[in-house]
This record gives structure tokens, C-alpha cells and sequence, in this order.
């Protein structure tokens, strides 16, 4: 606020002083000025006395046929539209190329017609001469002098510069400016080129498992001492555990938890990485592992009863009525009877491991997982288990039955026939079920039917713009099924990977590749792994990770960066449009008009000046929250506030040019010619304090754009879902925020600060370079 | 001098009238649902004398409760020119007693439960406090710093300086006060990132002093920052004007010290359109400080503003927009007589 207020010091002041002493240099450009209006008024004439001509005759031929009538109106329209678009740009080509340019142009086009003329004149002669067998001397000689002339006329022309083109010529040589000027088309490029990049963008994407993720591009880079060792691969959010063949552990992705500063690489147990592994699973926040020798290892949180390290944890968790504690033989580096292991499956704060006979020993955090307890305590046993988000599934043993214990678990919608009632624990008749791979909200189940032949059957809220499993064919089928956070793998019998589900990440790029050397595939949260029978990594896609890390909602910040800079440059720029549009008409009008016409006009506009700006947009906003109106329309409003807010500064502005303007002697010719008043003042006058006009819509871009950033930091601007600069920064109000997780302010900052920076060089480099005062010193 | 004064005034107040009923038909034409009708039944249904009426007597207890509610605040017409003159105190209420802002009642906070002047108090002053203290830092560093660019002006150190400038005045308030909390309170600790006191504490006197200003340091170094750019560029701007002066080739040709001609020829010229700034700044700050005063959770009128909003306390936001309205129309009037006071040949009166 008080910026703009320098601004508008600033202007006022130059007007004033423009009124005394800017008469010298409005001469200076006059001789300019008279050559582009006597252009101007020549060009101008019969045209646009045919065209209103015309205007007239159209409602008569109109009345003949009604049905016409709307067709020849919009003809009308945007022939006037057309009109009016020509004269706009014929302002800017002048103030560029120039008008004494133009007219050079013109001339040496007649010329060439005229020489064109003469020399089919000649060649006639020619003809005319041979056929009379006179001499060919003289018409050359003739020739060559034409040549001559048109040269010398030529230079004469190229002589004179016109001030826009000097313009451009300054502007070009302060290398800051230019710099500037690329950074801002850059920018602008990367804003409107880039959501185009971007198809899967959706401004409502969630992910809870990818919150405040700091930047990272290594949450695919899998080791390469692993490569060709490779046992297992475990993930279910941003950190990735592999198990060699020689037992070591690696970990890769992001390896900080949280807030807590818990490195789960770092902290590794010594014992973990002395002793051989066997099995190991990563949960959100905990990984566990099991030693050669039984033991049961675990590291990472703790709180939420993940597992149990010394007797503090143990009175810890005993108070929270949520947690399934760890069992008492295999807390504190107990033993488990390795032998007998199936299955490590570790999900969000739960961890349960599957024995051969059956039985599952499960603990954790019951908040999640609700059914979790049933599946220790109700003595079923199991073929295979695994976890989706909120929800355990397991398969009985006999392979006929999943099951949950869950009135609103997972419902099954299988479009098969052998397939019991839809809300049903699945009971298969025929075949039995292989494995079980659960995602974030859905299930597959690979099933084995009566042929022989292995099908996958599919379950749960499989959304929208998901790919659907891929068909196989009649010979082939798939071995093995994975579960990522939001797709799935499969490897055929004849050694390919083939994906499915979500593809935001690219996870599905791995599908139908592999050359039939695939064994075992993993789907671990957003990645995709595919390896050989001799342990060797064949194919891997997914999520690298997030360059500007994520927000709160596992949204990438790069996204929304991307798509938020085209919200805020959209709007920055119709507020300037609209502001310019009501200060030029308002500035010209009283500017020359004056008497009681200015006296009006300026009193509204300081009427207008007067509203505080930040806090009138702030209520205006306010207001139009409470009433029942769309996001875009709101978003339309905003930019519309911003226009009809900040016109005074530059109305006043072209006000004080035009007083300077229009005392200059070939308005007084154009009033002498009877050119109407309105035409004198948008037509004459106007493109002569353009230059301004220009240096002042630059610097309110920057301007609109800042306030629109403040506004929607207040949350008075555009609000989340939507993303802009301003509002993604909203989110860091506190100082844990702001510490914690700088990725999130930094990036929208330096952005939204780059490029404010830089409209502003160009801006002032303008100044400078149109200001004759400043050129002067 | 006076009988334009005078005129400027009438014409303040007209501008303030136009202002002041736009707002209000703003305010007012936005659905709030019947206020004094909830308040009416919540109070019915909480008395146990009322709640145990049959039906059709507890309605006629509301409604007679509602109007008398609606009596009291001046509601019960929809004619919102009615309640406008109501609300300025020429029109009087159904007892016969214009209420208004001109018999000293600016309204009643819904949210806080008292007069909108008790709850503006406080805020009001520590807005004004914090900015008179951001104001006079400013000007402290501001002016040096521009008549040293003026005067070094096209060296390297003043282009390193218009640059500066740019990216001073080019980010935005926020942005600076982020960084500045990550910088000073993150990583340094030297500076609390938010309130107004440690809490609970029971200072007297100096040490309750240097506690506050423990506090607001943080947010009077950001405001004063963000004010750098905008404010260096506008002196170093006057100050060339007035070093190209006629008057100061004259001194130089007289053979005075350089530095006589720098602080007492040039930057005596220099220093007109600087007060006139230096006003309006401050004025134009109470807006400004909006952002600051949300960030650094400091109890000013910006926060009660953001708060009131939130909460649609309509009373309190409109008595805030036309303290902010008077506030910038007397910044107008202020700049221009202070204009015609410092500048002889700007004559106002004409």
C-alpha cells in the first residue's frame, strides 16, 4: 500500500512538472507527430467515410430479409472490431517501424509500379524501335539515371529514425533490460506452455503418504550394489527398503521422517547391518526386519506402537488404548521361529507377519487399521494377507475365502460369474486364490481356476482416467501380481510386465516391456520394479520424486507452481487490461475536454483514489464469499476489484500528457479540418502519450500481480483448491511451517519475486529509455 | 489559505458521505440471515421460565423479543437508506433518539461483545506505535543512503543500489517477513516470530518496554526493509532534480565546499517533495501494516480487521473502512498543504 502510494507521488509529481517544462520536448517530437497525422488524415478519409456509408445503407438492406439480420450484425461487428484491431496496430507499426517509414514504403511501392509501367512502356518502344531499326542508346541511358534517383531517395528516407524504433534500439542496448525481457517470456512460456505438459494435474490431488516431502529426484534411484542381488523390494510411502541376496539392507527415496529428524537410513541398528537378513518390509514410518537367526529387528517411529525398543516404549504405549503392542516374544530383539515365516507385510504404523501354518501375529495402530486385532485373536488361519491403507485383507486357507471383518470393507464387484454376492466375504467355488496385492483403496487377487489358468480379479472404488488391466490373450496369464499405492504389476507367463491402474506418475511405463526376462515384479507405492530370476533389475519406472518437494496434501509444489503462475500472471494481466481500459478513456476524455467535464471526471477519480486499497479489496472479497457464486466468477470479480481500483494513478497520468498534448499545432489543423472532437482525442492525440501509457501498464502488471499474491496470502484472493503464487505461500503461517518445510514458501517466492523483479527492469528501463527528461541528463 | 482549507474540508466530507453509503449498501446487501431472530430464540430456549410455554406463546415471545432487539439496533425497516441515516445519527430510532456516529455510538462488536471504540483501543495503538517507530527507522537510513546515490550518481556502487532498489520495492511484504522469520527466528533464534510480550509476564515500566520491543523488533526490522526501496529511490529521484538545478551550478561557481552545496543548497530543494512523501507515507502505512501485523500475530487494527471479516462482524469492519477512508482523505488534504507550506511557488489556493 504504501508503495503505491510512492507511485502515485511519484506521477503526480512529474505531471507537474511535466505541465511547466515538458513543453520542449512534446516539440521536439511534433515534426513526428504532423508527418504521422497528415499520413494519418490522408490514409484515413475515403476509407472510413465508404465504411459509414456503408453503415447506413446496411439497416435498409436489412429490413428486406429479418432472417439475415443477425448474420449481417456480427459481420457488422467484427468488421468494426476488424476496424478498430487495424487502427490499434497501425499505432503500434508506426510507433515501431515509423511513420515517415510508411510512407517511404508507399512511395517506393508507386514507384516500382510507376517503373514497372515505364519499363513495359519501354520494352514497347523497344519493340517499336527494332521493329524500325533505330538506335537502343538512349532509352538505357535513361534507365540508369532512374536507378540513380530512386537510390538517392532511398537514403534520404532511411535517414530519419522514428522515436519508436529508437525506442526499441535503447531499450535493447541496457543489457539488464534484455535479460530482464527473456526472464519474463520465459516465464510467461513456462506458464501457459507448461499445465499443457501436464495432463494428470488435477488441483484436488491428494496423496497423504507424499506430505512435505522435501525435494528429492532419488526415490527411483535404486543402489547399484543391489542390482543383481536383489531379494526383495518394500515400500508404502516415500522411502524404499531392498533386500540383497547377501542379506544387507539398502535404503533409497526420502530418508528423513517428518518433523522428527528420524534419518531411517542413518538408523539402521548396527546389529541390522551385522547380521543376515532374511525378510524386511517398510510401513509409512517403521521398517521392520527379520535376521537369519529369528531375531526381529525394527527402527524408525515409534510412538504409535510400530514396535517396541526398551521398557520406556512399553509404558509409553501401554496408556493408548489404540495400540496392539508388539508381542512379548518378539519385542526388545526376541526371536521368531524364521523357518516358518511366510510373509513380512508392514502398512501405516502396523506391521503383521504371516507363519506357514496360518496364524498372524500382528501389532500396532488400531486407529488405522481397525480389523487388524481380529486377525491375531480369532484364530483363522491364513494362505496370504496384505494391507491397503486403512483396512487388512487376508485369504484363507484352503484359498477360497477373503476376508476382513469389516461391515464397510472393500466391495467386491467382480464381473464374474462363479463370484458370490457383491457385499459378501468372496467365496470361490471353482478355483482358488494364489495371492493378494492390495492398494491405497483397492484390491487385486491373482486366482487360479479349475484349467489351470491364472486370472486376476479386481475390487474396490477403481476411479476414473485409471488404465484397466491389460488382456493377455488366450495362451497367456499372469504368475505374480503387486500392489503399488495406486496401480498394479503383473508378470505373464511368458516373462513380460503388464500395468495397470493409476498412471500420475508414469508408473504404468514399465508395461509390456521386460523381453520375457521378467520373474518377479514390484509395485512399491508410486515405482515400479521389474527384476530377472537371476536377481538382476530389468526395467523400472515411476516417481523420481518432487523437484520442489510436496505440499500438505502430497501435492507436487513444482505442479502447482506451474499451473498457480498461470492463475496469477492471468489475473495480473486482465486487471491491468481492465484498469488501462477506464484510464485511458477517463484520462483522455478529461484531459481534453476539460472544463466541467475533467472537473467531474477528476473528482471521481480521487473518489476512487481515496478508497484504501487493501483493505476495500479485502471486504469486497469477504463480501462475495458469502454469496452463492462459482469459483470462476469469484476468481473473474477478483480481477475485476483489482482493475477498477488502481485506474486513478495512470488516468491522472494521461490526463496531464493529453493538457500538454493537445495545445500542439496540428490538432488545431485536424479541429481546422472538421475532424469530430472524440476522433481528435482517441485518434491524434492518444498515440502520442502511448509511451507512457506503456511504461505505466508495465510496472501496474507487477503491481496487480503483488496484490493478488497478498490477497490470496490473506486468503481473501483465490482460494486452495485453486493454486497461485500467493496462495500456495498461505499454508506457511507458522514458524514450524516455515522451518520445517522451506521448500514450501521458498519456490513460490522466488518465482513470484523473479518475476515481479523483472517486469519492474523493464519497466524502469522503458522510463528511462521514452522519458526525453531523463535521455536529456 | 483558510477559504481553501475550508473548501477542500466540505469537499472531504462529501467524498466521505459518498464513500460512507457505498460501504454501507455494500455491507448491508449481503445475506446474513436474521440476526436479532436467532439471539431472540437462543435466549428464550436458555431461560427455563419460557422453555416449558406451549408452542404458539414461545413463537409470540420471540417475535415480541425480536422486535424489541430489532427496535434497539435501529433494524426493524428494510429501508436501507433509513438505517444508513440511522447508522451516521440524523435519523432517529423507534424511541425517538437518533443513536448514530454523530452522538459519539460507532457501532457494537457481535464478536467481542462491546462498543467497536473498546475494541479499536487497544489495536489502535499499537498500530499507531509500531508505526511511528518503523516510519522514523526508515527515514533514518532512507535519506543518507538516497543523497549518497544521488550525489555518486552513475558509479558502481549506485547502479549496484538502483538494482537493490528494484528487488526492495519489487517483493512483496510477505515474502520479505518469511524469509526474515527463517533467517532470524529459525536459524538464528535471536527473535521471537510472533506476539506482543513474553507471555504471563508481569514487567514494569523500562523492562516491560525493552520486552515489547524484544518483540516487535522482528516486525519494525521487516517493515522498515520493505519501505527501503520505494523510499531511497523517490530521495535519490529529488535530490538529482535538485542537484540539476541552476541555483547549485550558481554555488558551485561560487566556489562553496562541495558539501555546502550537497546539505544546504541541493538538499533544501530536495527536501519538498520529500515531506510531502514522508506524510503520506505514514498515513498510506496503517494499510499497510495489515500484512505484518497478520504474520507476526501483533494485536493492530490490520489483524482486528482480517478478524472481524473472518467472522463477518459487520459493525467493526465498517467503522475500520471509514477509519481508513478518513485517514487517507486527511493524508490527501495533509499532502497538499504540506506542499503548498514547503514549496513558496506552489500556490494552493489558485
Amino acid at each position: 500500500m504504501a508503495k503505491k502510494k510512492d507511485e502515485n507521488l511519484n506521477l503526480e509529481e512529474q505531471k507537474l512538472e511535466q505541465e511547466v517544462s515538458d513543453v520542449q520536448p512534446v516539440q521536439e517530437e511534433q515534426p513526428q507527430a504532423v508527418l504521422d497525422e497528415q499520413a494519418n488524415v490522408t490514409e484515413e478519409i475515403s476509407p472510413e467515410t465508404v465504411a459509414e456509408s456503408s453503415d447506413v445503407q446496411a439497416p435498409v438492406l436489412n429490413d428486406a430479409n429479418k432472417q439475415a439480420d443477425g448474420k449481417t450484425k456480427a459481420k457488422q461487428f467484427f468488421k468494426k472490431l476488424g476496424h478498430v484491431c487495424k487502427i490499434v496496430g497501425g499505432w503500434i507499426v508506426r510507433m515501431i517501424w515509423g511513420a515517415s517509414k510508411i510512407a517511404a514504403n508507399d512511395f517506393i511501392k508507386a514507384e516500382k509500379k510507376f517503373e514497372e509501367a515505364q519499363k513495359a512502356a519501354e520494352e514497347e518502344k523497344a519493340l517499336e524501335e527494332q521493329q524500325a531499326l533505330a538506335d537502343a542508346e538512349t532509352p538505357q541511358e535513361d534507365g540508369k539515371k532512374n536507378k540513380k534517383r530512386k537510390k538517392a531517395k532511398l537514403t534520404d528516407v532511411e535517414e530519419i529514425v522514428s522515436p519508436g524504433k529508437q525506442y526499441v534500439k535503447a531499450f535493447f542496448e541496457k543489457k539488464l533490460a534484455v535479460t530482464a525481457l527473456v526472464i519474463v517470456i520465459a516465464m510467461f512460456l513456462f506458464v501457459f506452455i507448461g499445465p499443457l505438459c501436464m495432463p494428470t494435474y488435477t488441483d484436488l490431488y491428494k496423496a497423504s503418504s507424499q506430505a512435505y516431502l522435501p525435494p528429492t529426484v532419488s526415490m527411483l534411484s535404486l543402489p547399484k550394489e543391489l542390482d543383481g542381488h536383489i531379494k526383495s523390494i518394500s515400500s508404502s510411502s516415500f522411502f524404499t527398503v531392498g533386500l540383497s541376496d547377501t542379506g544387507n539392507i539398502y535404503i533409497w527415496g526420502v530418508t528423513k521422517i517428518g518433523t522428527t529428524k528420524i534419518d531411517i537410513e542413518k538408523s539402521i541398528p548396527q546389529a541390522v547391518k551385522d547380521a543376515k537378513i532374511e525378510y524386511v518390509a517398510a510401513g509409512t514410518d517403521h521398517i521392520v526386519a527379520i535376521g537369519d537367526d529369528g531375531t526381529v529387528y525394527a527402527w524408525g517411529h515409534k510412538e504409535l506402537g510400530q514396535y517396541i525398543e526398551n521398557e520406556t516404549d512399553i509404558a509409553n504405549q501401554e496408556t493408548n488404548h489404540n495400540i496392539i503392542m508388539m508381542p512379548e516374544d518378539l519385542r526388545m530383539g526376541g526371536k521368531i521361529d524364521v523357518a516358518n515365516v511366510k510373509k513380512l507385510v508392514c502398512g501405516n504404523q502396523i506391521t503383521a507377519i504371516l507363519m506357514k501354518d496360518g496364524t498372524v501375529r500382528v501389532w500396532g495402530n488400531t486407529n488405522t487399521y481397525r480389523n487388524a486385532s481380529k486377525f491375531a485373536n480369532k484364530g483363522d488361519k491364513f494362505y496370504d494377507i496384505d494391507v491397503t491403507r486403512t483396512s487388512m485383507y487376508g485369504v484363507t486357507y484352503d484359498q477360497k475365502l477373503l476376508v476382513n471383518y469389516e461391515a464397510n470393507a472393500i466391495k467386491l464387484k467382480y464381473k464374474m460369474n462363479d463370484v458370490a454376492s457383491a457385499d459378501q466375504d468372496l467365496v470361490l467355488t471353482n478355483s482358488t486364490i494364489l495371492s493378494l496385492a492390495c492398494a491405497n483403496s483397492n484390491l487385486a487377487i491373482l486366482v487360479q481356476e479349475a484349467s489351470g489358468k491364472n486370472r486376476v480379479l479386481f475390487s474396490g472404488d477403481f476411479g476414473e482416467g485409471l488404465t484397466d488391466i491389460p488382456a493377455l490373450g488366450l495362451t497367456r496369464y499372469f504368475t505374480q501380481i503387486s500392489a503399488g499405492a495406486e496401480h498394479y504389476l503383473g508378470v505373464s507367463n511368458d516373462g513380460y510386465v503388464y500395468a495397470w491402474g493409476d498412471n500420475i506418475h508414469g508408473q504404468l511405463k514399465i508395461s509390456e516391456k521386460g523381453d520375457g526376462k521378467v520373474s518377479t515384479v514390484y509395485a512399491e507405492a508410486y515405482q515400479s520394479y521389474a527384476v530377472s530370476s537371476d536377481n538382476k533389475l530389468v526395467e523400472k519406472s515411476g516417481l523420481k520424486g518432487y523437484i520442489f518437494g510436496t505440499d500438505a496434501n502430497g501435492a507436487s509444489v513444482f505442479k502447482r507452481l506451474v499451473n498457480g503462475g498461470r492463475m496469477t500472471l492471468t489475473i495480473g494481466a486482465v486487471a491491468v487490461i481492465i484498469s488501462s481500459i477506464i484510464g485511458i478513456i477517463i484520462g483522455v476524455i478529461s484531459g481534453y475536454f476539460g472544463g466541467k467535464v475533467d472537473m467531474f471526471l477528476m473528482r471521481v477519480t480521487e473518489v476512487v483514489g481515496a478508497i484504501p486499497f487493501l483493505p476495500f479489496a479485502m471486504i469486497l472479497s469477504a463480501i462475495m464469499s458469502k454469496l452463492p457464486i462459482g469459483e470462476d466468477m469469484r476468481i473473474f470479480i477478483i480481477m475485476v476489484i483489482l482493475g477498477v481500483l488502481s485506474w486513478t494513478g495512470l488516468a491522472r497520468l494521461v490526463r496531464g500528457q493529453v493538457l500538454a498534448t493537445r495545445e500542439c499545432e496540428y490538432i488545431t489543423a485536424a479541429k481546422a479540418m472538421g475532424v469530430s472532437e472524440l476522433r481528435i482525442a482517441f485518434k491524434h492525440i492518444l498515440p502520442n502519450v502511448i509511451s507512457v501509457i506503456i511504461v505505466t501498464l508495465t510496472l501496474d502488471f507487477a503491481g496487480c500481480m503483488l496484490t493478488e499474491s497478498g490477497l490470496s496470502y490473506l486468503g481473501f484472493g483465490v482460494t486452495f483448491p485453486r493454486p497461485t503464487w500467493g496462495n500456495m505461500l498461505n499454508a506457511t503461517r507458522n514458524l514450524t511451517i516455515i522451518g520445517n518445510y522451506w521448500w514450501l514458501w521458498l519456490f513460490p517466492s522466488i518465482f513470484l519475486a523473479i518475476t515481479t523483479i523483472c517486469i519492474n527492469i523493464i519497466g524502469d528501463a522503458l522510463r528511462d529509455v521514452m522519458d526525453p527528461r531523463t535521455n536529456k541528463r | 489559505m483558510l477559504k481553501y482549507i475550508l473548501k477542500r474540508l466540505v469537499y472531504m466530507v462529501l467524498v466521505w458521505v459518498i464513500l460512507s453509503f457505498l460501504m454501507f449498501m455494500i455491507y448491508w446487501s449481503v445475506p446474513t440471515g436474521n440476526r436479532e431472530f436467532q439471539e431472540a430464540k437462543m435466549e428464550v430456549e436458555s431461560n427455563d421460565a419460557y422453555r416449558r410455554l406451549p408452542a404458539q406463546e414461545k413463537r409470540a415471545l420471540i417475535e415480541e423479543l425480536t422486535l424489541e432487539k430489532q427496535y434497539a439496533n435501529g433494524t426493524e425497516t428494510n429501508n436501507l437508506f433509513v438505517r444508513y441515516l440511522r447508522w451516521l445519527g440524523f435519523y432517529p430510532y423507534h424511541d425517538g433518539q437518533p443513536r448514530g456516529m454523530l452522538q459519539g455510538n460507532f457501532g457494537y462488536s457481535q464478536i467481542y461483545k462491546k462498543d467497536v471504540m473498546e475494541v479499536v483501543k487497544a489495536p489502535m495503538g499499537n498500530t499507531v506505535f509500531i508505526n511511528i517507530f518503523a516510519t522514523l527507522l526508515a527515514l533514518g537510513i532512507t535519506i543518507p543512503l538516497g543523497i549518497a546515490t544521488a550525489v555518486h550518481r552513475g558509479s558502481r556502487g549506485d547502479k549496484t543500489m538502483q538494482v537493490l532498489t528494484i528487488i526492495g520495492y519489487s517483493l512483496p511484504t510477505f515474502i520479505i517477513a518469511i524469509l526474515f522469520i527463517w533467517i532470524f527466528c529459525w536459524n538464528a533464534k535471536w527473535f521471537p516470530a510472533s506476539g506482543f510480550g513474553t507471555p504471563g509476564n508481569d514487567f514494569t515500566g523500562l523492562k516491560a518496554f525493552g520486552d515489547k520491543m524484544y518483540y516487535l523488533a522482528l516486525p519494525l526490522i521487516v517493515m522498515t526493509f520493505c519501505s527501503l526501496g520505494g523510499m531511497t529511490r523517490y530521495v535519490r529521484a529529488s535530490m538529482i532534480e535538485a542537484l540539476g538545478m541552476d541555483c547549485i551550478r550558481t554555488a558551485r561557481a561560487k566556489g562553496l565546499k562541495e558539501r555546502t552545496v550537497i546539505y544546504s543548497h541541493a538538499w533544501r530543494n530536495a527536501l519538498i517533495p520529500v515531506i510531502t512523501l514522508v506524510v503520506g507515507w505514514f498515513l498510506g502505512i496503517f494499510s499497510g501494516s495489515v500484512m505484518i501485523e497478520q504474520i507476526f500475530g501483533l494485536n493492530g487494527m490490520g489483524n482486528l480487521l482480517i478478524t472481524a471479516l473472518n467472522a463477518f462482524d459487520f459493525e467493526v469492519v465498517l467503522f475500520l473502512q471509514m477509519f481508513y477512508v478518513t485517514l487517507s482523505l486527511l493524508g490527501n488534504l495533509i499532502i497538499d498543504l504540506a506542499y503548498g507550506l514547503a514549496d513558496p511557488r506552489v500556490r494552493v489556493n489558485k
